[in-house]
């Protein structure tokens, strides 16, 4: 529970035809990242005429969605607070529904050579993870071509609390089943039980009983 | 008017440890800090006169040091000490060991400490003076003695089921177990007797019929060394999740002013004949049949007072330091509860934790990047934290008490929605998605969804961060798009951190070519700052 996978979200089909260039991959990284969280892909809209957001004025452009036209856009009040404004859930004409978001500053994920940004929103802390499209689709086409033996290579699992380790209840080399307790950390007076995302055997152990981890600190390494 | 004291210590840490610091310095005393390495630099510590390091940062090693916390106050010249809550606040030997040492302890006697702190002792004396306690046994239970299974039996069938094994040494939830058949009740007094002795070293265990759905009422008392005790207020405590408060409010919601007298009395005959001194809270059951159940007592100050603070006009920490300075009981104590059971203002309390609540509240611990309080009239704010701090894994994850006050519940519903909306924060998950959603919910804002068992029944924390995750998806991928296409199409590399939309001079043209206005500007700034 207290482990981030690397990132093997539901990904949208890789389309055939040519990437606008300008596409971004949207996603959740970093440690708020749950299970299923989705990935969605921004282009900006066709018309180039009025696109960008400008301090204080809201972009009457309709950017695309996943393909689609969505009257989404936003207002920025500065670097750090800007407003959402998209069409009510309910369909019904002319209604929108407004959310104010805070920024924080863009960090580099250097392992994947992402943009992580942190945005809070009603109180959410989510890390949204920022690629161009086209960058997304070839580090997957290279994925998916990458070998038949495991399961897309080897799975780094990082702490996403910190805490202090109490028990490794495996070794280098040791076979592991999906689901198999391997490390239990204690954080929060709680004792947190790491189990192995799929199955494979454990090629290396970062950690040792005793040791104090911080978030982001590579725990196990199984392929 | 002179302070009870020179100079005191504060046995905690955290808010509540700031909290105390405050009254001590409006009384006029000098006030000393102890810390653990993990709160070197916090703000209790910086606000106090003195501090005394205890140890490393495990709490075994620092703040439940009777000894260390003890020798403290000794060399730092302190005349009393004021526990806070959690900790040692309620450990009959600390306050002994405090008397012991010749300082004040701030706080109950160590007799009312014990014998308050035993549920079954306090529901005893509880029926001895006529106050009803939840309907269950009043002598520990057998525990894997099957010679002496019919009685317990009979007695469980007495309680009727379901029932709860509960532990007498302590609360919060551990050692209670949940019993829905006679069959299942040897196991669930082995399996709570357990728990019970790991968490309080004492593993006796007690029924307890299982009133459902029930609101959590407990009522604030005050006492002094003549023997007086008084009811300061009531507060309704009900929004819970396995057994742990999220919301608090005073007074309780719907009650008429003959239930209130009934109430506030019941608390303080049960005080009288405990002897009790100084701040205690007691705790009641109130069923759908608006009977209150007594359930325990608290010998300490609650994480919730404030919001009695607010309604009743008073500062009781403050009234804690001068009746343990041997005052009686003060006029402004004695007029709040007067005025007790006809309250004429409203006041909720919201505590947010570095808890995620759409993983089952697990403990959310980081860096704070962002932290924003809210302001205006009638918000307070009781924290400790500021930007810049790491929240400890080792503590308790509450962080920050909100409380708002207003003429009404629904005056106050508004000031507490607009509160939230000011609430700022970064770098950690908090419980501040929980809490606005609440404020949303019918039940809660009509309080006719007010119990126990309510925040289980209606709160869907990936549901609700999932319509976060996407509008947070939509208004990053917005601004990404607008700082790459400030940068040009597939050219300039994207800038990092500074929003670009003040320097955004236009959109590129769709073939990728740069219109002349924007190639003058680059050759203007080539022309200003050259590589």
């Amino acid at each position: 529970m207290i482990a981030g996978p690397t990132r093997e979200a539901g990904d949208p089909a890789v389309p055939d035809g040519p990437i606008d260039p300008g596409a971004v991959r949207v996603g959740v990284g970093g440690p708020s990242r749950l299970e299923g969280d989705p990935a969605i892909t921004l282009s900006p809209a066709p018309d180039p005429a009025t696109r960008l957001p400008q301090d204080g004025a809201a972009s009457p452009a309709l950017p695309l969605v996943d393909g689609v036209a969505t009257a989404v856009s936003l207002e920025r009040f500065g670097d750090v607070r800007a407003r959402l404004t998209e069409p009510a859930a309910d369909g019904s004409a002319g209604r929108v529904v407004r959310t104010d978001v805070l920024f924080g500053p863009i960090r580099i994920d250097r392992a994947r050579g992402t943009r992580l940004r942190e945005v809070v929103v009603d109180g959410w802390r989510i890390d949204v993870e920022l690629e161009s499209e086209r960058r997304a689709i070839l580090r997957e086409r290279a994925r998916r071509g990458a070998g038949t033996a495991s399961l897309g290579g080897p799975v780094e699992i990082r702490a996403i609390i910190p805490g202090r380790v109490v028990a490794v209840s495996v070794a280098v080399g040791d076979s592991v089943e999906a689901g198999q307790q391997v490390l239990v950390v204690e954080a929060m007076k709680m004792q947190n039980e790491l189990r192995a995302p799929r199955e494979g055997s454990v090629e290396r152990i970062g950690v040792a009983v005793g040791d104090t981890i911080e978030v982001g600190d590579l725990l196990i390494v199984i392929h | 008017m002179t302070p009870p004291f020179s100079r005191i210590l504060v046995a905690n840490r955290g808010e509540i440890a700031l909290r105390i610091i405050r009254a001590a310095h409006e009384l006029g005393m000098q006030a000393v800090a102890v810390y653990s390495d993990a709160d070197a630099t916090a703000a209790h510590v910086r606000a106090a006169d003195a501090a005394v390091r205890l140890g490393p940062a495990a709490p075994a090693d620092s703040y439940l040091r009777i000894d260390a916390v003890v020798a403290a106050a000794l060399e730092s010249g302190a005349e009393a000490v004021h526990p806070g809550y959690g900790f040692l606040s309620e450990r009959a030997a600390f306050a002994q060991a405090v008397a012991d040492a010749g300082l004040v302890f701030v706080g109950p006697s160590p007799t009312a400490i014990a014998a308050l702190g035993d549920k079954l002792a306090a529901r005893r004396t509880a029926r001895a003076v006529g106050v009803p306690h939840v309907p269950g046994t009043l002598e520990p239970a057998p525990v894997d003695r099957p010679d002496q299974l019919e009685g317990v039996l009979a007695a469980a069938e007495a309680v009727g089921f379901p029932l709860l094994v509960k532990a007498a040494a302590g609360g919060g939830g551990r050692g209670m177990r949940r019993v829905v058949a006679a069959d299942e009740l040897p196991a669930a007094l082995i399996a709570g007797s357990r728990e019970a002795a790991a968490a309080f070293g004492d593993g006796s265990v007690y029924l307890e019929r299982e009133i459902m759905p029930a609101r959590h009422i407990e009522v604030q008392l005050l006492g002094d060394a003549t023997g007086q005790v008084i009811a300061l207020g009531e507060r309704d405590c009900s929004t819970q999740r396995r057994h742990q408060k999220l919301i608090e409010e005073a007074p309780a919601p719907g009650l008429s002013e003959i239930e209130r007298r009934r109430l506030h009395a019941m608390a303080v005959r049960l005080g009288v004949a405990a002897g009790l001194q100084n701040a205690a809270t007691v705790e009641f059951l109130y069923d759908r049949d608006g009977n209150f159940w007594f359930l325990e007592v608290n010998t300490r100050l609650q994480v919730e007072h404030p919001v009695t603070e607010l309604v009743a006009g008073l500062d009781i920490v403050a009234e804690q330091f001068r009746l343990a300075g041997g005052a009686p009981l003060s006029q402004g104590a004695l007029a709040a509860a007067e005025r007790a059971a006809r309250p004429t203002s409203h006041a909720i309390e919201v505590r947010i934790s570095a808890e995620d609540p759409a993983r089952v509240f697990a403990p959310a611990p980081g860096r704070i990047t962002r932290w924003a309080m809210p302001a205006g009239p009638g918000v307070r704010v009781d924290t400790a934290v500021e930007v810049g701090d790491r929240i400890p894994a080792e503590y308790d994850p509450l962080i920050c008490k909100l409380i708002v006050h207003a003429a009404d519940r629904p005056a106050a519903l508004r000031r507490l929605r607009r509160a939230l909306d000011e609430t700022e924060i970064g770098g950690i998950q908090t419980t501040l998605p929980f809490h606005r959603a609440m404020l949303g919910e019918p039940g809660f804002r009509d309080a006719s969804g007010l119990s126990t068992t309510w925040v289980d029944a209606h709160w869907d924390g990936p549901a609700s961060r999932a319509r976060a995750v996407r509008v947070a998806a939509l208004a990053a991928g917005l601004a990404e798009l607008g700082e790459t296409a400030a940068g040009g199409p597939g050219g300039t590399p994207p800038r990092t951190g500074q929003d670009d939309a003040r320097h955004a001079s236009g959109p590129p043209s769709r073939d990728g070519s740069v219109p002349a206005w924007r190639a003058a500007g680059r050759a203007l700034a080539a022309d200003r700052w050259p590589r």
